[in-house]
């Protein structure tokens, strides 16, 4: 049976002339975790953004659920969140109206309104925030009044309350210390449920530089130069590729 | 020998050299007849007319003041915001609209806020007679556009990557521009919105004296009347309402947090826009339109107006405004900077919030007392009023600025004025030239105002064409003059944004 969920068939990026990616096919498939590996600048942002759709390639196809990014209603498109690098969260709203932003898609206009005013119910957004250790303090505080490591778990509460299939994250684990690097990995990758007891088939690609994560994962991309050299098991992941790249 | 090198600080004092020409025809232009007026004039400020009847007169007219400001200022605000957004890349960005319907939408707003409100005002009179809520159409018409610039700049400001994330969490488009661009509006709406009702209300003073009612009209005709005492009567009682609107205003905190009172923001909101729609609609059918239908057949009605004549107002309106924007950036540092101590701090404070205060038609008319008309003392005129604004900025940026390098300095043995310039102004000239530049935009338009009253340029033209219901030529002179406008709006956004 073809379970793959996302397809990138002969991926070009160029920007002013500079080639960010060059000719990349991949395949993801349902439930698999990889992992992302390459140096700064080797195309791993850009690569995320062109399989959620912010970024048009300039050349080649991309198939998600087997139909074309333009063929996808709002609904199917959902299915995928991400957690960016910088964040992009909203400063001047709060941590709770935030991840609140990550429920608009399954809500309507009314709901945003609410949600601005700060007269919609935070219950679900509470929920994500305990799950991802944040204070009870800081609910209610702007963006601009959280250290690094709070925004970076506001990011991935409103990432997750989405409640997608797919999740890409570009190091995610960013400004975050041991302890709750394992919490963050284990909703992400494990999926632990509100239960914390069943594991899901959640998708997952995420964007790394530490090496030592790795064994969380199923399988790793190694990229350079826009262009992937490694697509393989992460059992088979040997010293020699990882020069290739670094 | 050393070249001379500009940089922003000398370029904010070099425009002080318009001194030189305008002193020189100011100074051929005295006579000593007004001279006494003048001084009478000045000795009223202290004694001005306090009795019932003048109180009830003053509390009638602000109240007129106030309805037509209030109103002129709330409408303005809210569909200024509204077309603030659908002239905003984001709004077309979010919507996949082609870029090229927002510059039509902007060069719309350009053209509309090009012509003063004044312009407005004697136009819709001409059509419609004097009426009070000509009044608030003709404040609310460029103060829509005004209002709706200052709106679209502030959500340029938006960061794009927050819109790529919420655009990515894949919400409805509607729910997506509300969550992208609510608080740089409320942002907005609490930064400008004193500021713009300070505005509604001064033009509704100037309004007032071209006959629409309010304390302007007051003003205007003890003016007329050479009685000074009544006229300070009114402009103290006006201070004094500049003054409580600002400090209500600063009491009112639009706290987006508090629930009841954004419900009551909400409220407001589409009430207003209801209110205005079933009034325009009201205004519409209540009109029988045949002035307007007049207006149209006197389009076919011959223009006097040579061309010479004609290029020689352009010319004179251009130089008002050059000389005007010179003064209004020059004086202020340069009279802060001399006189730097506490005292005359809040001397030349007084001074500045009087030159705001007294409508720059009364400046003029002042001026006039012991002055021929020139193009100088419009120029002077015009000057004075923007300088009363500028400095009120600069005192502002002045005192929220870092006074370390300054004081360092002074503990250095540096002379206390040469401390002010490099050590306190110096970090604050950039930012207040672009200020300046955008300042420029409105004393374009305000050459109208002046113009009509000092015998200058394309507003003395405007009054004529339209007393003679020479409709060619006034609408020649609209041409020209948004036409100036729009050319001056461009090179000052050029300079601006190099200055930001």
């Amino acid at each position: 049976m073809n379970n793959t969920l996302l397809e990138l068939k002969n991926i070009s990026y160029k920007h002013k002339n500079n080639v960010i990616l060059n000719k990349v096919n991949l395949k993801i498939n349902s439930g698999e975790k990889i992992a992302l590996l390459g140096k700064s600048g080797s195309g791993k942002t850009t690569l995320i953004s062109v399989l959620n759709g912010t970024i048009k390639p300039t050349q080649g196809e991309i198939k998600l659920f087997n139909k074309s990014f333009e063929e996808l209603d709002r609904k199917q498109k959902s299915k995928i969140t991400t957690i960016w690098q910088d964040l992009r969260l909203i400063e001047d709203l709060s941590a709770e109206q935030n991840v609140n932003c990550g429920l608009l898609a399954e809500n309507n206009f009314y709901f945003a309104f609410k949600n601005l005013l700060n007269i919609s119910s935070f219950k679900k957004a509470h929920k994500y925030m305990k799950l991802c250790k944040l204070p009870n303090s800081v609910y209610d505080k702007k963006i601009r009044q959280l250290s690094g490591g709070q925004k970076q778990r506001v990011a991935i509460a409103r990432s997750l309350i989405q409640g997608s299939n797919i999740i890409l994250a570009d190091e995610p684990f960013n400004n975050l210390d041991p302890k709750l690097i394992t919490t963050i990995k284990n909703l992400l990758l494990e999926n632990i449920d509100n239960n914390h007891t069943k594991k899901s088939t959640k998708t997952a690609l995420v964007a790394l530089h530490r090496l030592d994560f790795l064994n969380d994962f199923d399988k790793v991309i190694g990229i350079k130069d826009g262009k992937i050299f490694f697509n393989i098991k992460r059992n088979n992941l040997k010293k020699l590729h990882l020069d290739k790249i670094y | 020998m050393n070249k001379l090198k500009l940089n922003y600080t000398s370029l904010s004092f070099l425009p002080i050299l318009v001194f030189i020409p305008l002193g020189y025809q100011l100074t051929n232009n005295i006579h000593f007849g007004g001279f006494k007026l003048f001084q009478e004039f000045l000795i009223s400020a202290f004694n001005p007319k306090i009795d019932n009847e003048i109180f009830i007169t003053v509390i009638n007219r602000l109240n007129e003041t106030i309805l037509i400001g209030f109103f002129s200022w709330l409408v303005s605000i809210i569909f200024g915001a509204i077309f603030g957004i659908i002239s905003s890349n984001i709004f077309f960005k979010i919507f996949n609209i082609p870029n090229f319907f927002c510059r039509i939408i902007r060069f719309f707003l350009t053209i509309i806020r090009s012509i003063h409100e004044v312009v407005w005002g004697i136009l819709l009179m001409q059509i419609y007679g004097i009426n009070f809520s000509i009044g608030i159409i003709a404040i609310c018409i460029p103060y829509i556009a005004v209002n709706s610039k200052v709106f679209s700049e502030q959500l340029e400001t938006i960061d794009y990557k927050s819109f790529e994330s919420i655009n990515q969490i894949n919400a409805s488009k509607f729910s997506s521009l509300l969550t992208i661009i609510w608080n740089p509006i409320i942002n907005t709406f609490k930064n400008f919105g004193l500021y713009r009702l300070e505005c509604s209300i001064r033009s509704t003073v100037i309004l007032g004296l071209f006959g629409i009612g309010g304390i302007g009209t007051s003003i205007f005709l003890s003016f007329q009347t050479l009685n000074f005492r009544e006229l300070w009567t009114y402009l103290w009682s006006l201070a004094i309402l500049i003054i409580l609107s600002g400090l209500i205003f600063k009491k009112i905190k639009f706290n987006s947090t508090n629930k009841i009172l954004s419900i009551f923001f909400i409220a407001v909101f589409f009430i207003t826009i209801l209110f205005s729609f079933s009034y325009f609609l009201y205004f519409i059918f209540n009109n029988n339109f045949e002035n307007f239908n007049s207006v149209f057949s006197l389009f076919k009605s011959s223009s006097d107006l040579g061309l010479f004549d004609f290029l020689k107002l352009v010319l004179e309106t251009i130089i008002l405004s050059l000389l005007s924007t010179g003064i209004a950036i020059s004086l202020p540092p340069l009279v802060i900077g001399i006189f730097n101590n506490n005292t005359s701090e809040i001397f030349i404070k007084i001074f500045a919030f009087l030159l705001r205060l007294i409508p720059t038609p009364v400046i003029l008319l002042i001026l006039l007392t012991f002055n021929n008309p020139s193009l100088s003392l419009a120029a002077l005129t015009l000057g004075l009023h923007n300088a009363g604004i500028t400095s009120k900025l600069l005192f502002t940026n002045l005192k929220n600025q870092d006074r370390r390098n300054y004081i360092a300095m002074k503990s250095l043995g540096i002379s206390k004025k040469t401390s002010w310039l490099l050590g306190l102004f110096s970090q604050q000239a950039k930012s207040y030239l672009a200020y300046c530049a955008y300042r420029s935009d409105i004393i374009i338009r305000e050459t109208a105002i002046v113009g009509v009253i000092g015998s200058v340029g394309l507003g003395w033209q405007l009054k004529e064409s339209l007393s003679s219901f020479a409709w060619q030529e006034v609408t020649i002179v609209l041409i020209a003059y948004s036409s100036i406008a729009v050319f001056g709006e461009l090179i000052n956004g050029k300079i601006k944004n190099s200055l930001t």
